[in-house]
């Protein structure tokens, strides 16, 4: 109990106090963040060795109370998330003399990773609900770190967010209604096959797909994780749109009757080919950089998405494992190529794409852990996106799907092209665009550390691999 | 019989009153409709048998929502009129959703399953109160409770983020005189509220939104002046009801012989513990939502 309660309780009280006594807020966040890492990576390894542990909230019995679970995968996220908010931490230091974050990024910065452990933990529908509202409010609030321009965005993104909660909650409610229970294992393989279960998980799936961002339901996501400030604009894409996708894949996959898994599988294949193609395209044609980054997640949800499709349709343990593989390479890789493309633009001065030129003479770290993320993002070997994307391929080959390995090429080379549409200009030297200011060495090394992460996974392929496909 | 004719005028009322806020063209309409609104929505919810819920939606419903819509009408009251938003796109969602839950309606089982509310009377004696709802809510499932808390800070954190200046005018002496008035008989009620909270409806949410919507009057009205997140016991308020929750399960933890479970607390103590995490709840309540629809003088300082 104690390390998952302490992954939770410690950001949270942490960022009370930071409230409390906005002086102390830099050294109480480093410490948490500190803390954090070495217990969520105890509690991966008490899991590992234990096999997967449940708590009932107040020790009452299971109907009554809220249920934490704690499996491998989610063992995996919390110490993923632990480790990207110690980096985020480290780079917002790093920059701090530069450019000035509010004081209250360092209480809210906490308060993220406490409801994203809250949520990897839960395993009640409207714990969930709770857990939900509180990712979406205070990555809101994160957004409108940058002043006055992202207040539109921010509204934006509160107003998509609020009307999804809605619909999840409303989808919960027509769930209780029919089965009086809240409880996710208490629930599991009850549901029949009728029209208000396929109303309650239409709802649901909805408020979840429009809070991860799926295609075509991503409209909020450029603006917003562009209008953030870096270090946020990491956070926000490579975890929070995270959790709605891992509360998506459990309600499908133990929740949903079997019936409705062929149908949901054809409505998240549309999705993900709609994301992998127009995300793609419009990444590669927006002339500002972050929102490069920002339409790339668009089109790396697709990969997600799409393995969830075929996980509904095919059950084959590859495609679990493609999933989160996605999940962790992209986490990292995005982690990395935002906070190097806002170091860039900061250094540089500019937001478009244009202002990159002769980038590797000017800013060669940045722009060397951009270019090893972006690796990732398009699947070169050994990366963790190649990983991923060879899960992917493993079980369409089984399937006989021929028609989605065309999709993967078409999109794996539109990643390419983006990628590649910064690097080239990077490496146009003729007439570099003159940095503002001296760059600094420190935030470039830990833009570059979550990009040579993402490329060390492939060390650890056989026990990410085996651990991964141990779910379903 | 009465009851009936009661139910459907009232649901047509309800119907109608959306309607005319959504359509109408001046906002100053639109928002008097919108608490008329919420009137009406709290008297259904007491219809409905769930008199918390009455009592919130009259208090933040109409109330405060009322308050912040009015506040945010003055600030803005230069801007030209505003342009009519397009309803076919919200109307083409709700008429969906509306044919879709219709259809789905019927297969709601006619009796509810009785398993969690039997579960909730079997418990209640060790919940340390009596009433369902604050049991549920306070002990239960007060990780819920916690966490929506925390939600309300953040709706709080958020708003800080965009500045607005506190509408000033001079105070018309009249509402100054009936915001003096007022207020000490709202304190009242909420004090009253969050008592009875243990044992019938009511409780922390109740209490903090009425006890919110006097702090909002006399706020208004260029009285509590020291009410800013600058000063650290406002802030101390604004975080109580967080901190006594949090430390309330820290102490449930070092009760726990073996086992610690948290957010549980042995039967002797857990009224008591509920009273007090209720009370720095209302009081944390009512001055975020007071500081929420109001705002503060000035926008913060960066970072030092």
């Amino acid at each position: 109990m104690f390390p998952a309660l302490l992954l939770v309780t410690l950001p949270l009280s942490a960022a009370l106090l930071m409230l409390l006594w906005p002086r102390f807020a830099r050294s109480l966040h480093v410490t948490v963040a500190l803390l954090s890492v070495p217990l969520a990576g105890y509690f991966l390894q008490q899991i590992l060795l234990h096999g997967e542990q449940q708590w009932l909230l107040g020790g009452w019995s299971p109907l009554l109370a809220i249920r934490w679970q704690a499996d491998s995968l989610s063992a995996l996220l919390l110490l993923l998330s632990a480790l990207l908010h110690l980096l985020v931490s480290g780079y917002a230091l790093a920059v701090q003399a530069r450019d000035r974050l509010p004081a209250a990024f360092w209480p809210l910065s906490s308060l993220l990773l406490a409801s994203l452990q809250a949520l990897w933990l839960a395993r009640d529908l409207f714990n969930w609900y709770v857990c939900l509202e509180l990712l979406g409010m205070v990555a809101v609030a994160l957004v409108t770190l940058s002043g006055d321009k992202a207040l539109k965005p921010a509204l934006n993104y509160l107003l998509f967010s609020l009307f999804a909660s809605l619909c999840y909650l409303l989808g919960v409610a027509l769930l209780y209604a029919g089965y009086g229970a809240l409880d996710l294992p208490l629930l599991a393989g009850q549901l029949e096959a009728n029209r208000l279960n396929a109303m309650a998980l239409l709802l649901i799936t909805l408020g979840l797909m429009l809070k991860a961002a799926c295609w075509p339901l991503h409209i909020w996501l450029p603006a917003a994780h562009a209008a953030a400030p870096a270090a946020v604009s990491a956070l926000l894409s490579a975890l929070v749109v995270k959790g709605p996708l891992f509360i998506l894949y459990l309600v499908w996959t133990e929740l949903a009757p079997q019936a409705f898994w062929l149908p949901a599988s054809y409505l998240f294949a549309l999705a993900a080919l709609g994301a992998l193609l127009f995300g793609g395209i419009a990444a590669l044609r927006t002339p500002y950089g972050k929102s490069l980054v920002a339409y790339s997640t668009v089109a790396q949800l697709g990969y997600a998405t799409l393995a969830l499709a075929f996980v509904l349709r095919f059950n084959l343990p590859e495609f679990v494992a493609a999933l989160w593989l996605f999940v962790l390479a992209h986490a990292l890789a995005k982690a990395a190529s935002f906070l190097a493309m806002g170091e860039l633009q900061q250094t540089l001065g500019s937001k478009q794409v244009s202002a990159l030129k002769g980038a590797s003479q000017t800013m060669p770290l940045a722009m060397f852990a951009f270019a090893v993320a972006g690796g990732s993002l398009i699947g070169l070997p050994p990366s963790g996106g190649f990983l991923a994307k060879w899960a992917l391929l493993l079980g369409l080959w089984q399937s006989q799907q021929y028609f989605w390995l065309l999709v993967l090429a078409v999109a794996t080379l539109l990643a390419a092209a983006y990628v590649f549409r910064v690097v080239v200009l990077a490496f146009d030297r003729a007439e570099p665009t003159a940095p503002d200011f001296a760059p600094q060495r420190l935030p470039q090394y830990l833009a570059l550390l979550p990009a040579l992460a993402v490329w060390a996974m492939a060390l650890f392929s056989m026990p990410l691999l085996t651990l991964l496909k141990q779910e379903l | 019989m009465a009851l009936l004719l009661f139910d459907l005028v009232l649901c047509a009322l309800l119907l109608l009153l959306a309607g005319a806020a959504m359509l109408s063209r001046s906002l100053t309409q639109a928002v008097t409709l919108f608490i008329a609104f919420g009137v009406m929505m709290a008297l259904a919810w007491a219809r409905l048998k769930a008199p918390d819920l009455a009592l919130a939606e009259a208090a933040i419903g109409a109330g405060l929502t009322g308050a912040l819509c009015f506040t945010a009408l003055v600030r803005y009251a230069k801007q030209p009129a505003y342009p009519q938003p397009a309803l076919w796109r919200p109307l083409t969602f709700i008429g969906l959703v509306t044919a879709l839950l219709l259809a789905s309606l019927s297969q709601i089982p006619l009796q509810p399953s009785s398993a969690i509310p039997a579960l909730v009377q079997q418990h209640l004696p060790q919940s340390g109160v009596s009433h369902p709802v604050t049991a549920v809510l306070l002990n239960f499932r007060a990780w819920d409770t916690l966490l929506e808390l925390l939600v309300l800070l953040l709706a709080l954190l958020g708003a800080r983020q965009a500045p607005g200046d506190l509408p000033r005018y001079r105070g018309w002496s009249l509402s100054i005189s009936w915001s003096r008035l007022l207020s000490p008989l709202l304190l009242l009620v909420s004090g009253y509220l969050l008592w009875r909270g243990a044992a019938a409806p009511g409780g922390a949410f109740q209490a903090g939104a009425l006890l919110a919507s006097g702090l909002v009057i006399l706020r208004l009205n260029q009285q509590l002046s020291w009410l800013s997140w600058r000063h650290f016991w406002v802030r101390m308020l604004v975080l109580g009801g967080l901190l006594a929750f949090v430390l309330a399960g820290a102490v449930s933890l070092l009760l726990q012989d073996l086992g610690a479970v948290w957010l549980s607390w042995p039967q002797s103590i857990a009224g008591a513990v509920i009273l007090i995490v209720e009370s720095f709840a209302t009081l944390a309540i009512a001055v975020t939502l007071t500081l929420l629809v109001v705002g503060e003088p000035k926008p913060e300082v960066a970072d030092a």
